[in-house]
């Protein structure tokens, strides 16, 4: 046998495709694969969703990680039992038995969580100028609660958790970032919910008082300091500007009065865990306090 | 800018790993390929083959073992590719050209070696491929792979 030295070009044992259209295929496939397995979520959780009774969402709310440290507060309590006695006859709500709580926090903010509790920050209350806007905070959070949104949100945060656990595994960052951004306590709602829950908070304002008033105001003081309206394009809630355009809209609508709001009583600002900043004063800077999520 | 760097830190540092080892990989593989290519077309007449080999009597002067070897790294791009591979199944085309590069080099170093002590051919050519350190198959490590190419250098009684 002849030996013929010869240099052999080309390469068959290296894939000729690029690095780069190769990584677009697999993260498109990726992202495709998590579109289809959320969307599928989100069905099932809703058909769950209206099949969960109350009392299994109250046990959930007991057993949920409480790492606030909240205080009752009888006149907020007493402004929300007043809210909740002119809720329809044959609304769902009437099944929870609600607690609202303080707690002591930077955030202009409000949570409700599963169960029937709702916790509201201090720095909302400080800020808050008169007793009809803090009633429509509430209000709105009891939109959550009647549009059981939270039990939307964790069904499919729970999904998605899983289902980042079983690709990545249970220590990596991609299951972390999973879990905190759709399990945590304070997770936000789709711009429908809020909408909604916008719109079951005035109704249940009107109710109460007889009037509109107030129902935009904490909204349009928030939008002053939310500034620009670019970073909404992605964000969970809607602008508040938008909810003030929307919630006038509606109030022109259905032809709802708007009267004079009732200040906030005395007995409710005494009670504040936080020491109270001068009326007026504007905040030390735009990032220092968050902007709402309600 | 800088705000989104900072408030993501591991973020960040995903992504700078990511274009870090993309371009230094792709800039290292190229000019590890040239390298390769060239030195192949210069060894070409040096034989190798994996079979035994049988000579008639007096043919051989003298045979000796001769080896070579590459460790290559993997970079985080490829570590990437490879992870997404996993999922999905298929070729993992990010890890055959550091393979091959491994396997070429061994076997170049080796004739290098078995020129340098003027032999003019190789017979049983072996190749032995195995990861190196224990961090190799371990989560969120680098590995790398030693490809070690030995065979018999003979050098013929010819005139």
């Amino acid at each position: 046998m002849k030996f013929t030295p010869k240099h052999i070009e080309g390469n068959v044992n290296v894939s000729k495709t690029h690095p780069l259209t190769e990584l677009c295929w697999l993260v498109g496939g990726l992202l495709l694969l998590t579109l289809i397995l959320y969307l599928l979520l989100g069905v099932t959780t809703d058909i769950a969703v209206a099949k969960i009774p109350v009392s299994a969402e109250v046990w959930l709310g007991e057993h949920f990680i409480d790492a606030m440290d909240a205080v009752e507060n009888q006149p907020l309590q007493q402004l929300l039992e007043r809210l909740l006695d002119n809720l329809p006859v044959d609304s769902p709500l009437h099944e929870y038995t609600f607690h609202v709580q303080i707690v002591e926090n930077e955030q202009i903010n409000a949570l409700a969580l599963p169960g029937g509790r709702i916790v509201v920050f201090s720095a909302l209350l400080e800020q808050a100028e008169s007793e009809n806007e803090v009633a429509m905070v509430l209000a709105h959070e009891l939109g959550h609660f009647a549009h059981r949104d939270h039990l939307h949100r964790l069904g499919r945060g729970l999904g998605v958790t899983v289902a980042a656990i079983m690709l990545f595994g249970e220590d990596s960052a991609a299951s972390a970032l999973a879990s905190k951004l759709f399990l945590v306590g304070d997770s936000h709602y789709s711009r429908e919910q809020e909408s909604a829950a916008d719109r079951f908070g005035l109704e249940l304002l009107v109710a109460r008082y007889g009037h509109a008033g107030g129902a935009t105001d904490f909204f349009a003081r928030v939008g002053k300091e939310a500034g620009s309206r670019v970073p909404y394009l992605l964000a969970s809630h809607p602008h508040p500007d938008d909810r003030v355009r929307e919630l006038q809209g509606l109030i022109a609508a259905n032809g709802h009065r708007i009267d004079a709001v009732m200040p906030l009583g005395q007995d409710l600002l005494e009670d504040l865990p936080l020491s109270k900043e001068p009326p007026g004063k504007e905040p030390a800077s735009a990032t220092g306090r968050q902007t709402s999520r309600l | 800018m800088l705000e989104i760097v900072l408030s993501y830190p591991d973020l960040s540092l995903f992504l700078a790993l990511m274009v870090l080892g993309y371009t230094c990989g792709t800039v290292a593989e190229k000019r590890h390929y040239r390298s390769i290519i060239r030195r192949e077309k210069e060894l070409v007449k040096l034989m190798v083959v994996n079979a035994d080999g049988h000579f008639a009597e007096g043919a051989v002067r003298t045979a000796f073992l001769v080896n070579g070897s590459m460790v290559v790294s993997n970079d985080y791009f490829k570590r990437l590719l490879a992870i997404l591979r996993n999922i999905f199944g298929g070729r993992v085309k990010a890890y055959e050209s550091l393979i091959d590069r491994a396997r070429r080099e061994a076997i170049l170093r080796m004739k290098e070696e078995a020129r340098a002590k003027g032999a003019h051919m190789i017979v049983n050519l072996r190749l032995e491929t195995s990861t190196i350190g224990r961090a190799a198959n371990k989560k969120n490590r680098i590995g790398s792979i030693e490809t070690l190419a030995y065979g018999t250098a003979v050098v013929m009684n010819r005139p």
